[in-house]
């Protein structure tokens, strides 16, 4: 765990000083949002959840969870998923 | 994802409804095995809708089985499948390609011609010649070449100077230049008369024979140099006043008597002007009002709804607008717009001096209302005639003499060309 958290660290710190996006050299998700119609998340690991109130996709260390109404997968990819609907929350739990 | 989409349509894709305990896996394994899914959607019930390629719902089947869900298809879109559906209904199929080619063959056909820009030549003669070179009605649009038939055009018709061809969908336009050929001269014998009544004050004779004065009065028909030249009476000389005159006496000639015939003419103009003046005029504010009329119904559509007038005073306009008839069928229905312009009474008054100028500009435009061109105007008089009431009324007659030429052919009655 230790070394791995100082591995991470290091990684972040090279990531930093070369000024490299997180998404390539972290594997974090790239999020892009249009208002509160539209969600694109890059870089995902997965659904673990979907419901039309809910969905839950899989990112690094975690997962993200969007809540909404009328929710719907519009694009499904292996690296990339598109949300539509309303859009009230989205948040990280690890 | 637009381009996407459109390959999904042209591959064909199909809308199905997976149950199961856990779709998410489903969803997620199919994209892991590089499976394009959309528009996933969850329905009340739990059933989840997917849109799939085609051609990948095998790999599906293989996906529904690891994750223990299972899908039914509900629906089929696409190209192939719009294609299924012409294959059994040929007969939809070989009408949309019958149309097709009617419209394309039948657009590739010259159907109007139109000339333009001939003045003296006959429209018929222009589109024979375009017909000799293949422009002709219900010709095909790629066989004829335009630059052919403009010189085919040039070459039958000496009267055109240029010609131009252009093809406009199924409408071809001929554009002409006429050539201008000087009209032949007129040989017809002709005296030169008077147009109206002046003083001559110059003749000038380019042909014929002088007939009047200078400081004639002439009145208008009067002829002014005669196209009737008389022969030549040889003066006898003296010591031979017995001999018998010359036998051959030459028969009168007529020609077409030419020349300039300037006189001094007169234009009168008159006019009265009251010091006060009253009366209705437009005050510009109008109203308009718009109606259907129905056979004898008549249905207000804007404007004043009672018919009452809009203004104290007003004078109207009305446009009637009916439908265009066709073949003796008349629409009984017509739209009339009527316009309303309001009058207000109005009163001028003016100063003498006032009154006067204006009747002087009036009776001056009255005047000069009757004079040619090409008149110059040699002297004015401006007179005002008393008449008792002056303080009313400014008359005033304008004279105005000019000199001008009066002359005007008269062909000669009962005489052919020489």
């Amino acid at each position: 765990m230790v070394l791995r958290d100082f591995r991470r660290k290091v990684k972040k710190q090279f990531a930093d000083f070369l000024e490299l996006p997180g998404d390539v050299m972290l594997d974090l998700p790239k999020i892009t949002m249009f208002g509160d119609i539209k969600l694109y998340i890059e870089n995902h690991r997965g659904i673990i959840e979907y419901s039309t109130s809910g969905v839950r996709v899989g990112v690094r260390d975690g997962e993200l969870v969007v809540t909404g109404e009328g929710l719907l997968l519009r694009n499904v990819l292996p690296d990339e998923i598109c949300v539509e609907g309303k859009i009230k929350t989205l948040s990280f739990s690890y | 994802m637009l381009l996407l989409r459109i390959m999904s349509c042209l591959q064909g894709y199909l809308v199905i409804h997976v149950t199961g305990d856990a779709p998410e896996r489903f969803v997620n394994m199919a994209a892991s095995r590089g499976i394009y899914l959309w528009d996933v959607e969850q329905l009340v019930n739990g059933t989840v809708i997917i849109k799939v390629r085609l051609k990948d719902v095998h790999a599906l089947r293989h996906v529904a089985r690891r994750t223990r869900c299972r899908f039914r298809i509900r629906q089929r879109s696409g190209l192939p499948f719009y294609a299924a559906v012409l294959r059994k209904r040929r007969a939809l199929t070989l009408g949309a390609f019958l149309f097709l080619i009617i419209l394309y063959s039948l657009s590739s056909v010259i159907w109007f011609i139109e000339v333009k820009g001939n003045e003296k030549l006959d429209s018929s003669y222009v589109l024979q010649a375009a017909a000799q070179a293949g422009l002709r009605r219900g010709a095909l649009k790629w066989n004829i070449n335009s630059g052919a038939v403009e010189e085919k055009i040039i070459e039958q018709l000496p009267l055109l100077s240029w010609s131009g061809v252009y093809i406009k969908g199924t409408r071809a336009t001929i554009e002409v230049a006429e050539r201008i050929v000087p009209d032949d001269e007129d040989r017809q014998p002709v005296h030169i008369v008077a147009k109206k009544t002046g003083v001559i004050k110059e003749v000038l004779v380019l042909n014929g024979s002088q007939a009047v004065q200078e400081g004639d009065t002439v009145s208008p028909g009067q002829v002014l140099i005669s196209g009737e030249i008389l022969p030549v009476v040889e003066e006898q000389p003296p010591g031979e006043e017995g001999k018998k005159p010359v036998e051959n006496v030459e028969p009168v000639r007529f020609v077409h008597a030419m020349g300039i015939a300037r006189a001094r003419v007169w234009y009168e103009g008159y006019s009265e002007v009251s010091l006060v003046e009253t009366g209705q005029r437009l005050t510009g504010r109008q109203k308009t009002r718009v109606s259907i009329k129905f056979k004898s119904k008549e249905i207000i559509l804007s404007g004043n709804q009672n018919q009452n007038e809009p203004f104290a005073a007003y004078e109207t306009k009305t446009f009637i607008n009916k439908a265009a008839e066709w073949r003796n069928i008349s629409l009984p229905v017509e739209l009339i717009t009527v316009k309303y312009f309001e009058l207000a009474d109005y009163r001028v008054e003016r100063s003498r001096a006032e009154a006067r100028r204006t009747a002087e500009e009036q009776a001056y435009a009255a005047a000069v209302e009757g004079m040619p061109a090409d008149a110059v105007i040699q002297e004015r008089w401006v007179e005002e005639v008393e008449t008792g009431d002056s303080d009313k009324l400014a008359r005033v007659k304008v004279v105005i003499e000019t000199v001008e030429d009066i002359g005007e052919e008269s062909h000669i009655n009962g005489v052919s060309g020489s």
